[in-house]
């Protein structure tokens, strides 16, 4: 799979647009997973992973053909994701917790009738709960904690996709999962 | 406490497979004698196998044609270069 996708690359870079679409179809789900995890919500997930798949073959040139496809597609679909993230007005966000209001947030007070962002997808209850315990880990823990253990990435390999060194992988992937632990520990 | 400290760095070394025999003996038995440190490591290992078992979600049908269909207009140099 790994040789095909890598002649599709090289017939890409030659302006050969069709190729292209194979390479969309055989990573649209694990990037639309990952967008869908970092963000928690299905219509940001959809607008940001085909903006990924843009945005890559449109730097398709850049892309060092003796590197892994998959980790030069994750990092850019992740780096949006956390750009998105943060051009959310931390007004709007619906998980901080209203002042003087314990453990209350904004989800509270949306009425009935609003979906939750991560409401639509799920077919179980758990695995909304998953979900929403994901999406509400800090973003720099959160990604960490989706590539390593639902996207299965090496250390080294997340160190590849978030650009940063494998020490601060590690330190981040210890306080992420005592962070999951704190919020999953009393399920 | 501190001991408790030192035995979870040894947990998160354990998990990203990255102890050395000796540490892993040490860590294994102090968890065996420690409740403390039994349960935050059950609860680390349970957390992570419960976010596991989140179902995998598939792209909205028609991914493939929407990006495609936003692409910029393909690079005609390389047919008419000849």
């Amino acid at each position: 799979m790994e040789q095909l996708i890598r002649e599709k690359i090289k017939r890409v870079k030659k302006g050969d647009q069709a190729a292209y679409s194979m390479i969309v179809d055989f990573y649209q789900d694990r990037i639309y997973q990952h967008c869908f995890r970092m963000l928690g919500n299905k219509h940001e997930a959809e607008d940001i992973a085909q903006e990924a798949f843009i945005r890559a073959y449109i730097n398709i040139d850049s892309f060092d053909e003796n590197r892994k496809f998959s980790t030069w597609l994750y990092r850019i679909a992740t780096n949006l994701t956390i750009d998105r993230i943060r051009k959310r007005k931390p007004d709007y966000y619906l998980d901080a917790e209203i002042k003087g209001a314990e453990g209350l947030t904004m989800y509270s007070q949306l009425s009935s009738n609003d979906p939750l962002p991560s409401e639509e997808v799920e077919s179980s209850e758990l695995n909304h709960y998953i979900h929403q315990e994901i999406s509400e880990l800090p973003p720099k823990y959160r990604s960490i904690i989706i590539l390593r253990y639902l996207e299965e990435f090496s250390l080294q390999e997340i160190a590849s996709i978030l650009d940063i060194p494998i020490g601060t992988v590690k330190t981040r992937i210890h306080r992420g999962r005592e962070a999951l632990r704190k919020r999953l520990r009393h399920v | 406490m501190e001991i408790h400290k030192e035995k979870i760095i040894l947990m998160h070394q354990y998990l990203d497979g990255e102890i050395d025999k000796i540490k892993e003996m040490e860590l294994f038995t102090h968890i065996e004698k420690c409740e403390a440190c039994r349960n935050h490591f059950e609860e680390l290992t349970q957390s992570i196998s419960m976010i596991q078992s989140a179902e995998n979600i598939q792209a909205p049908s028609g991914f493939t044609n929407n990006v495609m269909r936003k692409l910029p207009k393909e690079k005609k140099r390389i047919k008419y270069k000849r």
